[in-house]
This record gives C-alpha cells, structure tokens and sequence, in this order.
C-alpha cells in the first residue's frame, strides 16, 4: 500500500510493505506535480503495490490563487450576483475595518467576472413549480455570448434547481448544442441542497477541477502504470475517504482538498487500536495548528468546507479548524509593549531566524531552541542546521523592556497559551468536554509544544503516536472507500411526511448502488440535516432509521434529532417541532489499512531504558534544570518517564514538562498524564 | 458622558508621561498587581472567554435575529469598586459593543448590588437605561467567590418579539415606548439558580412567537454560567488581584492607543452633517444629525447640538448608542485593529442635549432603528475628518438598512413572517484605500451572515426575482463606490408590510478624497394588475415606463413617470400609508443607495473602467462622464471587443475639470 499526500512545499509518501511503515519526503514540483509523485513512490517502490491513495491541496492551491480556467456560469435572471455574495458577513476580526474586502467579492478576485455569468429568463418556485418557463431564444443567446468569450467550461446554478432540475437539464442541452464538447456541471445533479450561494459557488468549483483534475489523472494514471503500478488508484476527498479515480472525476469538487482531514482520520483509526475513541487531534506544523474531533471513533464531520473566508464547497468534510500557531509562528511586540506570537508567521521562506535564510523576526521555533527543547545539531534529522546565535540577535532586536530570559519565557508562554485557547475553544464549538478526551499531538512540532498546554485544555492525557511527523500521511492508509448522495426538501417531521421521506431515500439508495463499482460489504447510512422550527442553521448528520419510514420511524428522527440537540447544547426542547432540510445516504466500502506493529516490551529488550544524552533547558522555567534526552526507537512498551524530559526521533522532539509522566504503550505510542491523574 | 463609560482610573497616562510600555517592572506590578506578563496572558484569556460564550449561543439561538444578524454580544465587567470596567467584549454585533458596560452598571445600581444573591439573573430592556431597543433583552449575572461579587457575566440578545403594535417589532410607525414593546426595568430573572415564576409570566403574556423566546432565554442562561465558570477558573488560577488588574491594565493600554491616534490629528473644529428622509408620521419636519468634531491635543469633543429633535416615531436613538457610533466611528478611522474596551473612549467627550433624535427620552422619543441614526452619526464623523486623513479617507456607505418586516395568514389560516430579509437590508460600502466598495454587505456598524435566498423562499409566500447590483449607481473614484442593490419581491399571499427607509433624499455614499458619491435609491411596488407577473412570464421591466403606474413607497421621484430624479423630482414618504396591504401578486422593488468613490476617478486606470463597462457596473455614458473613457462596442453582447478610442479619452482627461 501506497499513500501520497501532495502538499504546498513537501510531497510525503508513506508504504507499508510486509508490516513495516516506510516513508519519504520530496519536494513539490509546481510545474509538474504528478512528477513529484510519481518520483516520491517511486523511492519506496511501485511494483507489487495493491493499492495508491492520492490526497493533494492542487485543487485548493487553484483556487487561493486564482490559477484558474475560464468558465462561463448560468443563472436565474436577476441573480448572477449569487457567488460574489457568500453569506455577507465579515469576520469578526474586520468589524471596526471599512478596509475589510470579501476576497472573492466584485471588488477584489471573483472567481468567475461578472460579463461570463450570464442570466437567464426562467423561474422555478420553492414548491418546485415553474414561475417562467425557460425562455430558450434568450438562452441561446447568452450562451452564444459565452462561445464568443471562448470558456472552456460552463457551470449551470439555477434558483430552486434543487427541488426541480427540469430547466438546468434543458440548459445542459442547449450548451452541449452550442458549444459542444465542453465540460458542464449543473448543480442540481453536483449537490441538489438548498441555499443558492453554497450550491453555486460548489457547483463553479466542480467545473473548475473537471478542468484542473481531467489531464491530471491521466498523467498520473499512465505515469503510474510506466513505472509498473497495476492497482487500484484512489483520490482522498474532503473528510479523507477514498474515491477510485475515475469516480473522483464524476465529483470532483469533492477532491478539491485533501491534506488535514488524513490526519483526522489516522488518529481515529490508531485511537481505535488503543482503546482511545474520544480524540481531539491537533496537528502543529510550521504556519498553523489544524484541530479536530473525533467522538466515539468517528471524526466530526460537517456538511460545508471553506476554501476562504466564506468560500464554501458542499463536500461532506472532518471540521477542521486551522488557527495561526506553529513552529513559525511570529513573535513580535504589541501595541502597549506585550509579547504577542503569531497569528503571523515566517512561512517556509524567510523561516524562522535560526535558519539562517534572512528571516530576522523570531519565531517558536527560535524560541525551542533557545529554551534548550530543540537540538541545533539533529533538528529534521540533520537536514536543516539551525544557529542559535540568529534566534538570540532577533530576540534582541524586538522593541521592548523586557530582559532576554524574560522574552524567550513570555514567548514560549504566550505560544503555548495559543494554541491551549484555540484548542479549548474548538471543543467548546464541537461541544465536548476536554477531561473526557485525549488530545492526539502530531505534526513536526506537535509533540514539542502541546504536552505544555495540558493544564489550559485539561484533556485527559496527551498522545503522540508513532511517526508524528507524517502522521496524517497514514491516514490516507487509515480510510475507507465512501460515496455519498444528498438533497434538500424542507419537511415538518410529522406522520405525514413518512411517504415522502420515503421515496425521498429509496430513491437516493437506488441511485448509490447504481453507481458503486462491484464491491462486498457496503453498508448505507442514512442521516439528515434538521432544525427546531424558527431556527436559521441545521444540525447534520441525525441518524435515520433503515428500511421502510413509517409514522414510527419518523418519530424516531425526531426524537433522535433532539438527542443530538441536547448533547451538542445542553438543552432539551422536546414541544418544539423539527423540520427536516437536508437529507444524506452513504455508503460505505472497506478498504484495506494499515497496521501498526506492535512494540516489544522492556522485558523482551532485556536491558534498562537509558537516556542518551542529557540537556540545560533555560529561561522557561523559574530556574535552569537538567532534563534527560531519549531517543525514541530505544524506547520498548511499558517504559516510563517523568517530566521534565525529551524524547528525540527522526522527523521531531517530543517535551514533557515537570509534573508529567510519559507511558510507552503498545504500539509505541507515548502517552503523556500529569501526576495528579493515575496512569492508563 | 465619559464619566459614565469608565472607571478609577489607575494611571492618568497625561500626567504620567511615561507609556504603559516603559514603565518599570516594579512600577506596573504596582498598577497592575501582577507581572506585565501575566496581565497580557489574562487579557487574552478573558478576550477567549467572551469568545467561547458567543461561540456557544450563536450555534443554538432560535431568533433568526441573532443567528444571521449577530444580534446579541457579551462581556465580562468588573465589580462595583472597579465602576464595572469592561476589558472583554465579543466580536458579535457592533452596535452593542460600546453600550454594554453602561448597561451593566446601570441595571446593577438601580437594583442595588447590595440585594443580588448567587445565582441571580438580573435582565433589563428599556433602551433609556441600557441602549438598544426594547428586543434587546440584557442578561446580567453577579459573579461571586468568596462570598463576594468578583464580576459580572452580560449578554445581550435580541428577542424576536417582545410585544407592542408590530410584531417582530420592526415597524417605523410607531410612536411612543408603549406602541414599541414591554418594557421591563432591572429584575430578576433567575433567582438563586431558579427561575422566578412571575418575570417569565410577564414575558409570555406581553410577547409573541413565546416558543422561540423561552428556548433563547434559557440557552442564554446556560452561557452565563458557562462563561461564570471560565472567570472563576482563572480565579482560582491566579487570584482575584492579578485577574482584576489584568483587566485594569487592558483597559489602560488601549486607552493608550487610541489617544496616541487622536493625538495624531491636527487640533482643529470640524463639522459634518447627514440627514434623515422623515419621520414615520409625514414628511413635513426634516432630520438630521450635525457634528462637530472639536480635537485639541489628545482630547477629542463631539458635539451633536444643532442635531433634529427627536422624531414622532421610532428611528431615534439613545444616548448610550450615541457614544457607541461615535466612539466606533473614530476606532474605524484612526484606529482600526485596536481592542474595544470601556475605556478605549477616554479621551472622547460627547456633548449632546437632551431630546434630539440621537438622546431620545422616553415616553415620546421611541427608540427602535437606533442603527440608522448611529450610522448617519458614523458617516457625519467620517466627512468631518476625512479632510484631514488624506488617502486614509473613506467613503460612504448604502446608509440604510430599509428594513422590511412582512407577515400575515395563508389561505388556510397559517401565519407567516417575514423579517429584514427582503427589503433593502444588504447593500454596498464605499471605497477605501484598500479598493473598490464591496457590492453587497451591510451597514458598517452592523454585521449579518444569511443562508440565502432559497429558505427565505420555502418559509415565507414570496419570491425574490432579483438580487443585483445596479449599474451607475457606485460613486465614481480611482477605486468606485459599491454598486446600488436592487432587490425585487413577488409576493405569493396577501400581506401586511412595513418598510422603513432613511437615507433616500440624500447621498449616504458620499465620496471621499475626491471621490464622487454614489446614487440615491428607491422604494416602489407594482400591483398584481400593474406587474402581471405570470401573464407575461417576465419580471417587471427596468425601463422608465415601467413606472408609470407604480405605487412609489418611498424616493425623490418624478411625480408622473415615477422615476428617480428629474426636475420636477419630489420626495415620496415611506409612511404616507402606515401599513403597506399587497394584494397576492404584488412586486416590491427596493433600490439601494450607491457606495461612495474615493480618489479621482479619472485617474482610474483605463483597463479598470473597461471592466467596468463589461461587467456591467458602469455604462458606455457613464464611463465617459463619470471616468473620461470613451469606449465603443456592445457590452452585452460581445463583452470582450469593447473599443477604447483613445484619442476621445486623452482630450477628456486632460481638460480642465
């Protein structure tokens, strides 16, 4: 098994061949990016592979920087303005800022100019009823003008198309007559969900990756198979499942983001092997921290996925919340004086200072190694040579009173009080009590700084699991094959409604199954999106029965509506009704994943656990202390350490600090306890 | 006014000529009883606590208010001997920022600290008192530790209805506190952790639409002791002095900040004026707000004398959120980015008499589109010192929300609603430095977020035919005003509506460092034999002729074609009928105002006015008045072989203007 995970600056590749895990890291050729992963598999060996999972951040990369084919869109006459709408607020960050601009908005970078969105005469009602039948002389000739602009697709988002697709079908037509072959998305066939922002902007993103993603997979397909690959070839979409490529390409807007939802699910599946189903991940790497939940094994997924502020894809996702806090994370000084870390951050270039390529600015980085956490000598397994001397002149250099120590121990303070806060706060919004869940610390600088937030989070233990530096990688081993059908009718969940519910799922189940390539062991899944009666946002994923709805089975939605209502909110409103908005079947194929070997114990290795070296950590704490420094592959199952101490291994540096205990489990996880709290 | 904004205060940085961020370690320890450190840590922390409430309730309120419009804020304020500084307040609706602390103190002196127990809640909605208008019910928790109040957790949260003549409220007819919703003073809502039996009475006898209100009303209760549960934990944590002083010393340092931006400006006397279209009753009495910024040193004086009295229906404000449009207006021009605390208006002094149409007093002066007076304020406060801010200038905004508020019966008896989702709510900004006015936001000093048109569709009679910006209608500039929205109801049932706006008679999208304004807009319906929608399967045409025979609701029109502008243009009155009755069939047009330019516009680079003209935001005529660029070809049509004739161009540009 093969997995790539194709990012901005790095391409990682991991194998799992014979029960071993091997991984590579090469970097990203812009220009030809199938070439980066085709050289990168071909490091661990193509021949023999069953299996290659594909996650990319291509299609995002497109889009945030507007490296985009020209497409026409077709809209409701009166509405062509829908997709530089989005849902018109500004964050709360811009409230006191007329500067503020929505970055897909007329006045700055729409995704498709206003003269190739073209309106059309024709109206279709919320009962799905027909107000102006479609004119098609007017049509043409709009489209006509599209032809004369020369796309090269055309996306079709009609108002109400949801309920009615008749005219967005005719429209498909009329474009196949009189532009001919050109790829065409409409939306009530790419996501046929109410609210015609969403709908429209996932459409316009289908038709952009048909046109991204097409010449992409068959390069790769065919430069796979040169190289002696002859599996199967799978796409990882938005909430990390797998889709066999050319299924991908029916959807594409699903795979238009791929990387940190694979990490979502690498900690459910190894949470799973160690007993763990209550998981907050978080990955730190060098510009932010992704968070994310998993709850009783399965990752918090939500319905919509933002590519930017407010550009939204319908694409079934892991909530992910990224929040500006890494390894480059900037330390500067605030308005009155104060340390402050990040949101900025050095990025990969300048990078932090100690790199030594002309940043000047200090990041967290600068702080670790300053603090005595990071070693110069071995830090990215010698690949990158760190020089405290820059990370102390651009400590020095910052315009404020404080002393030098009293600088690096504000700043690593502050970063870990950052990224504590935003983890707590992505609880709080998922609903979930931290003491009950264990926080999966992953990501090159994960395990260096989260055991430090503990206190601030309260989470039950930390857990930093085998490779953590390309953990999310094995995610993409750690999934399964899923397809997925939705679509949206506004119903009063009374006995009334079970006829149609009804034929509203047979049908979407009738439908799946017709598209899933022969495979055993699919199970469906049914759920829908509700709200109390009055309220503006749904609530997704409430299970529904299977089989036949009766009037039984729609008592149990609403009951089981309120279950989930009360579990995310505290608050139980039983005598409120529920109305039923969006409705979702998935199914679910097995795939084959990876499997982690299992650690000898320290009575099998018989030796003592010794510690390699033993380091000065400096000005973080109230005085210098001396910490033993260990290397992690001499570390066996059922060996303890007490904090404050490091682990070092290949691609990252793992630091307890006082008060902590840190238990090597069976897998070779390092599960990480304060004192007060018994050990697993 | 200060006085009543902010607390003690620990260190007059006028006096103490040394800056927060000088002074000495043992000095600020001294202030602050607590490292420098430790106080930025707390500040953080306390900013997430507000942040982790707001997060909470936003994702279970009922009223769509608060769900689309963020209608509802919280904070967290210090005790009694500290005047009940606020350090913290959520990033929710702007409008609620800078009268919160008022509202805390206010409701908690009047009860008497010394009568709360805890576990009591103590709400409050009466806009004289707190601000706001009377759906803005305040939620004030003590928080005790130690057997003593350590602070307070408020919300605000606006109520979908709370009685009174409109239901939903949002009606512009009405004239007095009794037509606009009960009104309940400082009481107890939750006492010792129970419900007090008697104020929920209250509520639901004099409320509609009760099923949402009790949901919001006990989600709003589990915030507080959410948020109570945050405060202490720190607390405990660190102890109550170095919490306390963490908030003293973050109100002092962005104090600092803002009076080193006032600072800044040159000393002078500046005043500006905006106006508003007419009261509710008729248009015989013109309104308007006059503002004269006084700045000498680092003490800023606004004075509104010279403001309208206040108006016979209910588009006043109080004078809480007076000083909350003042103090945002200056925050958004000298000082964007700085965190809002109760002191960061120190240094600003607001003379106002009492009785106009921004200190409206009770029980005459009625107070429920207290936004639209606060923004005509915040654009009086930006034409008033925008001469003195160079390219940092910014322009005008659509100035109105025309509030619709719609409901009635279906055929069958079922009610329905329709609340601010319809009528002119959205519309653009003006231009900044940063570029051309987004198209399609609202208000500067509000926010909203809105799933679309789709739900309102399938949960109301009506059909919205268009949603779209305007052509001509962005006040010219090298960056252009926001395009004008024009949004056009079909409505399904027969109904009862009210529309409500302010700004149609002058430009609120003024321009800004040379910029021209932008246009003004309009309000019309067409009735069902006027629009015969379905008989001609078409909306309503945009040709002059249309509107003939259109019922004008509100605009400077032509009295007999009925369109904007012209000579013979006079004013039509949003209230010359009280309550709009549209017959099912009924189309409702609303034009929004166009955001201000800013900069010269014939200094627009040519290729930007051409994409204007292919986009359809400005017209071959416009391009050549409005910019100097004279360009040939069909727009429409063939969009990309527009002609630029450069010689028409190079002789426009270069006459003397």
């Amino acid at each position: 098994m093969l997995a790539v995970d194709v990012g901005g600056t790095f391409t990682d590749v991991v194998a799992v061949r014979n029960g071993r895990i091997e991984t590579a890291k090469v970097s990203t050729d812009y220009q030809a990016v199938y070439g980066s992963v085709i050289e990168g598999a071909e490091s661990l060996g193509l021949r023999g592979s069953r299996i290659f999972n594909h996650a990319s951040t291509h299609g995002l990369n497109a889009v945030i920087t507007r490296n985009l084919p020209k497409i026409g869109v077709l809209t409701t006459e009166g509405h062509r303005d829908v997709l530089d709408h989005g849902t018109i607020g500004r964050p709360g960050s811009a409230l006191l800022d007329p500067n503020w601009r929505r970055s897909f908005g007329d006045a700055t970078r729409p995704l498709v100019e206003r003269y190739l969105r073209r309106g059309i005469r024709e109206r279709i009602l919320a009962d799905g009823s027909v107000l102006f039948p479609l004119d098609e002389d007017q049509a043409r000739a709009e489209i006509r003008v599209l032809k004369r602009c020369k796309v090269e697709g055309v996306a079709i988002v009609l108002i109400n198309a949801y309920l009615n697709a008749a005219h967005e079908l005719r429209l498909r037509e009329l474009v196949a007559e009189e532009l001919g072959d050109v790829p065409v998305s409409i939306s009530s066939d790419v996501s046929p969900l109410a609210q015609e922002y969403a709908r429209a902007s996932t459409t316009v993103v289908d038709t952009f990756m048909k046109l991204i993603f097409s010449d992409y997979v068959r390069l790769l397909d065919e430069g796979l198979r040169s190289h002696g690959f002859d599996g199967q070839l799978n796409f990882a979409d938005c909430a990390a499942t797998l889709v066999p490529a050319q299924s991908a390409m029916e959807q594409p807007f699903r795979i238009v983001f791929a990387g940190p939802a694979a990490g979502t699910v690498a900690s459910a599946h190894f949470g799973e092997l160690i007993g763990e189903r209550n998981l907050i991940c978080a990955d730190v790497g060098g510009t932010s921290c992704d968070i994310s939940v998993v709850r009783d094994g399965s990752p918090t997924l939500k319905t919509t996925f933002e590519l930017e502020y407010d550009l939204v894809v319908n694409a079934l996702a892991n909530d992910v919340t990224a929040i500006g806090a890494g390894g480059g994370s900037l330390v500067t000084i605030g308005m009155s004086g104060e340390i402050e870390v990040g949101p900025g951050s050095a990025g990969s270039t300048p990078g932090p200072a100690c790199y030594g390529k002309g940043g000047t600015q200090p990041t967290t980085t600068d702080t670790c190694l300053m603090a005595g956490i990071i070693d110069p000598a071995t830090f990215a397994n010698g690949k990158i040579a760190l020089d405290p001397s820059l990370s102390r002149k651009a400590f020095e250099a910052l315009d404020c009173t404080f002393s030098l120590p009293a600088r690096i121990r504000f700043a690593y303070e502050m970063g870990v009080n950052n990224l504590a806060q935003g983890i707590f706060n992505v609880a709080v919004k998922t609903g979930v009590d931290p003491r009950r869940f264990s926080l999966v610390a992953y990501g090159a600088a994960g395990p260096m700084l989260l055991p430090a937030t503990m206190d601030v989070i309260q989470c039950k233990e930390v857990i930093v699991p085998p490779h953590p530096g390309l953990f999310s990688a094995l995610g993409l081993l750690s999934t399964e094959q899923k397809f997925a059908v939705n679509r949206s009718a506004y119903t009063m969940l009374t006995p009334a409604a079970a006829e149609s519910l009804n034929s509203i799922f047979e049908e979407m189940e009738r439908s799946l199954l017709a598209t899933l390539p022969a495979a055993r062991g699919v199970t469906l899944t049914r759920s829908f999106d509700g709200r109390l009666v009055g309220q503006t946002f749904e609530k997704p994923f409430v299970q529904v029965p299977s089989g036949k709805l009766d009037a039984a089975a729609i008592e149990q939605m609403v009951t089981n509506f309120h279950d989930t209502f009360e579990a995310a909110t505290g608050n139980r409103f039983s005598a409120v009704p529920v109305e039923g908005v969006t409705y979702r079947v998935q199914a679910t194929v097995p795939s084959e994943k990876v499997e982690y070997p299992v650690l000898p114990s320290r009575q099998e290795a018989g030796s003592d656990l010794r510690p390699i070296a033993s380091r000065t950590l400096r000005y973080i704490y109230d005085e210098d202390i001396e910490v033993n420094v260990y290397d992690r592959s001499e570390l066996r199952a059922g060996d303890t350490i007490a904090g404050p101490a490091i682990v070092t291994e290949k691609l990252s540096t793992t630091h307890i600090v006082p008060g902590q205990t840190l238990t090597v489990g069976h897998y070779g996880e390092m599960v990480i306890t304060r004192a007060e709290r018994s050990a697993r | 006014m200060t006085t009543l904004l902010e607390g003690p205060v620990p260190i007059d940085t006028f006096t103490q000529p040394t800056k927060i961020r000088d002074l000495s370690d043992a000095v600020f320890a001294d202030l602050y009883s607590g490292d420098r450190f430790t106080a930025s840590l707390l500040n953080k922390r306390l900013t997430f606590a507000v942040e982790h409430i707001a997060t909470a309730f936003v994702r279970q309120a009922f009223s769509p208010i608060v769900a689309q419009w963020y209608d509802f804020s919280c904070c967290i304020a210090a005790p009694p001997e500290m005047d009940y500084m606020v350090s913290a307040v959520s990033d929710s609706l702007l409008s609620f920022v800078g009268t919160m602390p008022d509202a805390v103190r206010s409701t908690v002196t009047e009860y008497g600290v010394e009568n709360l127990r805890d576990g009591d809640v103590l709400i409050n909605n009466d806009a004289y008192r707190i601000g706001g208008h009377v759906n803005d019910l305040g939620f004030i928790k003590p928080v005790f530790h130690e057997g003593r109040i350590v602070a307070f957790i408020a919300m605000r949260v606006h109520q979908l209805d709370i009685g009174g003549v409109t239901p939903g409220g949002f009606g512009a007819m009405k004239r007095n506190a009794y037509e606009n919703g009960l009104v309940i003073p400082p009481t107890l809502l939750f006492s010792e952790g129970k419900p007090v039996r008697s104020t929920f009475s209250l509520i639901f006898e004099n409320t509609r639409f009760g099923a949402v209100l009790a949901p919001d009303l006990f989600s709003a209760y589990a915030q507080l002791r959410f948020g109570e549960r945050l405060f202490l934990d720190n607390v405990v944590e660190y102890g109550l002095n170095t919490v306390h002083g963490s908030m003293r010393y973050a109100c002092d340092a962005n104090a600092e900040v803002m009076r080193e931006a006032i600072q800044e400006l040159p000393d002078g006397d500046y005043t500006a004026t905006a106006s508003l279209d007419a009261d509710g009753i008729d248009d015989t009495e013109d309104y308007g707000v006059v503002v004269t910024v006084r700045k000498r040193g680092f003490k800023i004086e606004v004075d509104l004398t010279g403001t309208s009295r206040q108006a016979r229906t209910c588009m006043n404000a109080s004078f809480t959120d007076t000083k909350n449009a003042i103090g945002c207006a200056l925050s958004m021009l000298i000082a964007p980015g700085v965190q809002f605390t109760s002191a960061n208006w120190r240094d600003i002094d607001v003379v106002c008499p009492p009785g106009t149409m921004v200190s409206a007093l009770p029980p005459d002066g009625a107070v429920m589109f207290y936004w639209e007076s606060g923004n005509a304020i915040l654009g009086a406060i930006f034409k008033a010192l925008n001469p003195l801010l160079g390219e940092r200038a910014m322009a005008g905004d659509v100035g109105s929300t025309n509030a619709h508020n719609g409901g009635g019966l279906l055929p069958d008896g079922t009610p329905w609603a329709c609340i601010a989702q319809v009528g002119g709510e959205q519309g653009p900004w003006g231009a900044t430095k940063a570029g051309d006015g987004d198209s399609y936001g609202v208000e500067l000093i509000l926010n909203c977020k809105s799933p679309g048109l789709e739900p309102v569709e399938a949960g109301a009679p009506v059909t919205v035919l268009a949603n779209e910006a305007v052509i001509d209608t962005g006040g010219p500039g090298y960056h252009r005003g926001g395009a004008a929205l024009r949004r056009e109801s079909y409505w399904l049932a027969d109904g009862q509506h009210y529309i409500s706006p302010y700004r149609t008679k002058a430009p609120s999208g003024f321009g800004a460092y040379g910029g021209g304004d932008g246009a003004v807009g309009a309000i019309w319906s067409f009735p069902p034999e006027v629009a015969r929608i379905r008989e001609r399967s078409a909306p309503v045409p945009l040709d002059s002729s249309a509107y003939r025979d259109s019922v004008p609701i509100a605009g400077v029109l032509d009295p007999d074609a009925k369109t904007l502008g012209g000579s013979n243009a006079t004013y039509f009155h949003y209230g010359a009928v009280p309550v709009w009755d549209f017959p099912a069939g009924t189309v409702m047009r609303v034009v929004t105002n166009g955001g201000g330019g800013w900069g010269d516009p014939f200094t627009r680079e040519v290729e930007r006015v051409v994409a204007d003209v292919r986009n359809g935001y400005v017209s071959l005529e416009g391009a050549a008045r409005d910019y100097g660029v004279v360009i040939t070809g069909d727009p429409h049509f063939d969009p990309e072989n527009l002609q630029i004739d450069e010689t028409a161009t190079h002789e426009l540009r270069s006459r003397p203007r």
